[in-house]
């Protein structure tokens, strides 16, 4: 008993001990990080030579290594070895890379980790190397965190409307035309006139284009606050919401039906990326003769969602001219056009687009023409949270028709308890 | 608590005479310990070298992580201060605080408490009835059926997912044509805040009875056929046998096997994760889940905060069990426990 108590004690001892250390590190008023803009520092691409670790999830990673023998034959004092990460580790992988101070030196960065990583202060702001101007607006927004560009965006892919031309004849252009049109499938044999996911993860992707089109917008000027409960948020909640209480929508589609409905006729349009074109063809090749893409019908203005990936460099790299010539030559157009070649991702870079490659490709255009609109979330660091907020107030706005403004309420009240992190 | 057990056969195993001895040696026996001949220390210092490699390896890999944890647990750390972990604030019990505060938290503890008081009651139910089937009626192909309840446990749960996915499907579902046969028309189990947890419960049940079953018959190979013999030439029943002698004799296995499923419940994970993502409505959401979303949203100090509550459910639930399944008896009591241990051991052997 006593030896228990002693034990009990020592353990006290240390856990105060350890408290004390940790109580006198405390966090230091001028450390914000991202909170201020920080400085890039000029690149000197003449100087640049060295190995380049990067990192690249999925596709992309398993592809970049053979793709960058072309920039390696152009600089020979430069080697890039890429290491292939799969997207469900990369997220841990990088964030125990920064904790150890081991990062890459490049590595390809999921847009809306962007906040994350960039507060630790372990991304290199983007220097005067890279031109700003040549990405689409809404890409390049997804490196700006709290007034810094961290990187630049490498690929981009945008949600479109996808369409049965059986049961729609002409694509809806505005919020009314899409409620008609989705009825007017019903009333052509379909069973849903539309799909668009009730809640659970990423459902804001699907949601948030109908925010922005009623002129809605997530945080305010300088990223500090946010601002769901607006008239214009609970506008957009409740025209999403009037496609499950019309009927229009599904609220429990089971995972995996929504393709073959679709071929099938049963579900006249839905909204997704440039991916399901793909998924598709695959399905039924001679059924796409059916399937037209169009824009996302316009509200008070014409928005979607931009998604993708970004390049950064970590501020550890002991190559970063090096690195930063690398991720240059990735973002030039000629590049991005023999990157899609490649890998099918979608040039970040708009006058890639000019490349007939890209321009004849049937599909392909309506995502070029959604990308002038497209819009991004801020990258803050909290953002992962505050999607995964919104995602579950969207499945009790779809499937137990929760009153909008009480749900644009809640959403702001999570939202401000979290905070943006910068 | 292993050293504990080990030193209680001696004293017990001749009361008189030890009490006699100790009487005698009272006095001298500190003296003897204090003086430390040189073999003791020798042997002393051989077995720590013996035990170091271990020592080494525990402290390093689970008590360092551990303690660190619980430091984290009372700072406000965030995924931001990756870089300087140091540079954070000391907030003692406020994460723990918010963490008690927090409704999603709750509706997790909520959905928890229901698939552990469900579940565990049913995965032992279920698997004793189908162990005594097993042990009593069933001789010939006994391996077959033993391999086909064990095969659960180790397939892959992604695996298992996706046909469990297809058994719950609303339409195409075998669960619901099943169903449609006796004129019931079933659930869209999956996207049901009704149903989506009656439908992890199942599976959870599915995929964790071979090791109980597995546990249990052994167990019942330990039951003396002659007491059986007796109890049915006085008449008793198949019920009153199963009731009288098969439970109480296998009670040690029923603690050891309430206590290792309830653990495991307790830590419900794996089957919302590939199933329902939590869904629908956060109807399946559960505190390990919750946990490691917090952790995914880098907020590493709350996120250490919930394991903790966490880990404290498990102890509690844990002392319960052995409040309910343990003996009130002194005496039987420790020999039962030992029993116990040692069916465990054997098991976790194989």
């Amino acid at each position: 008993m006593t030896r228990h108590t002693t034990r009990l004690m020592r353990l006290g001892v240390a856990a105060t001990a350890t408290a004390l250390v940790l109580a006198g590190c405390g966090r230091g008023d001028g450390d914000g990080g991202a909170g201020e803009p920080a400085e890039a520092t000029a690149v000197d691409e003449g100087a640049a030579s060295g190995t380049i670790e990067v990192w690249a999830m999925g596709t992309e990673g398993e592809a970049l290594g053979d793709f960058a023998q072309a920039f390696m034959d152009e600089h020979p004092d430069i080697t890039v070895n890429v290491t292939a990460v799969p997207w469900d580790a990369a997220h841990d992988k990088i964030a125990t890379a920064i904790a150890g101070g081991q990062t890459p030196d490049v590595s390809m960065i999921g847009t809306t980790w962007m906040g994350e990583f960039a507060a630790t202060g372990a991304l290199d702001p983007t220097p005067d190397l890279i031109d700003s101007s040549s990405f689409f607006e809404g890409a390049w927004e997804t490196t700006n965190v709290g007034g810094t560009n961290y990187g630049v965006p490498w690929y981009v892919e945008t949600r479109v409307l996808y369409y049965r031309t059986d049961l729609m004849p002409e694509a809806p252009t505005d919020w009314d035309g899409l409620t008609a049109a989705a009825q007017g499938a019903m009333d052509a044999g379909a069973t849903y006139g539309i799909n668009l996911q009730p809640g659970q993860t990423g459902a804001w992707q699907t949601f948030m284009p109908f925010a922005w089109q009623a002129g809605a917008e997530i945080v305010n000027e300088d990223a500090t606050e946010f601002t769901f409960d607006t008239p214009e948020f609970v506008e957009a909640l409740a025209k999403y919401q009037s496609f499950f209480t019309e009927g229009l929508a599904p609220t429990d589609l089971p995972q995996g039906s929504l393709e073959p409905d679709f071929m099938a006729g049963k579900i006249g349009s839905f909204v997704s990326g440039p991916w399901h074109v793909g998924i598709l063809r695959d399905l039924d090749e001679a059924g796409m003769a059916n399937v037209a893409l169009a824009p996302l019908p316009a509200g008070a203005e014409e928005a979607s969602f931009i998604g993708g990936a970004n390049l950064a460099v970590f501020t550890d790299s002991e190559v970063r001219d090096a690195a930063w010539t690398f991720v240059e030559w990735l973002s030039q157009p000629e590049t991005q056009v023999a990157w899609y070649g490649e890998v099918n991702d979608l040039p970040s870079v708009a006058s890639a687009w000019d490349d007939p490659a890209i321009a004849d490709d049937e599909y392909l255009g309506v995502f070029g023409e959604q990308l002038q609109t497209a819009v991004a979330p801020p990258s803050i660091p909290t953002w992962e949270e505050v999607a995964s907020v919104i995602d579950t107030e969207l499945e009790r706005l779809c499937k137990s028709g929760a009153d909008p403004q009480e749900v644009a309420t809640a959403i702001q009240q999570q939202a401000s308890s979290i905070g943006t992190g910068l | 608590m292993s050293a504990q057990t080990a030193a209680r056969p001696g004293e017990q195993g001749a009361p008189g005479r030890a009490a006699s001895h100790q009487g005698r040696a009272g006095a001298q026996d500190p003296y003897a310990l204090r003086r430390r001949p040189p073999l003791y220390r020798r042997r002393t210092r051989a077995a720590w070298g013996f035990a170091l490699p271990f020592v080494l390896l525990f402290l390093t890999f689970t008590a360092g992580p551990v303690l660190m944890s619980l430091a984290m647990a009372v700072t406000d750390i965030r995924s931001r201060d990756l870089r300087n972990p140091l540079a954070v604030e000391f907030t003692g019990l406020a994460n723990f605080q918010a963490v008690l505060a927090d409704p999603l938290f709750r509706k997790a503890a909520a959905n928890t408490a229901y698939f552990v008081l469900v579940g565990v009651p049913l995965t032992l139910a279920l698997s004793l009835a189908i162990a005594v089937v097993l042990n009593a009626g069933i001789t010939r192909a006994k391996t077959f059926f033993r391999v086909g309840y064990y095969m659960p446990v180790v397939t892959s749960i992604v695996a298992v997912a996706v046909v469990w996915r297809f058994l719950l499907h609303p339409d195409q579902g075998m669960l619901n044509e099943v169903l449609g046969w006796f004129g019931i028309e079933g659930p869209n189990w999956l996207q049901s805040t009704t149903w989506a947890m009656p439908a992890m419960i199942a599976m959870a049940t599915w995929r964790s009875i071979g090791t109980l079953i597995i546990i249990f018959l052994a167990g019942l190979q330990s039951v003396p056929t002659s007491l059986h013999e007796a109890a049915a030439l006085d008449g008793a029943g198949t019920w009153q046998r199963f009731r009288y002698i098969t439970v109480p004799t296998l009670r040690p296995t029923l603690l050891f096997g309430a206590v290792i499923t309830g653990i495991g419940y307790v830590q419900f994970f794996e089957e919302p994760f590939v199933m329902t993502q939590g869904g629908p409505l956060n109807s399946t959401l559960s505190v390990a889940f919750q946990t490691y979303n917090q952790f995914g949203f880098g907020n590493y100090g709350y996120a250490a905060a919930m394991s903790y509550v966490l880990f404290l459910a498990v102890v509690l639930l844990t002392l319960v069990q052995f409040r309910l399944l343990g003996d009130r008896d002194e005496k039987p009591r420790r020999r039962r426990r030992r029993t116990a241990t040692v069916v465990a051991n054997k098991e976790i052997g194989r």
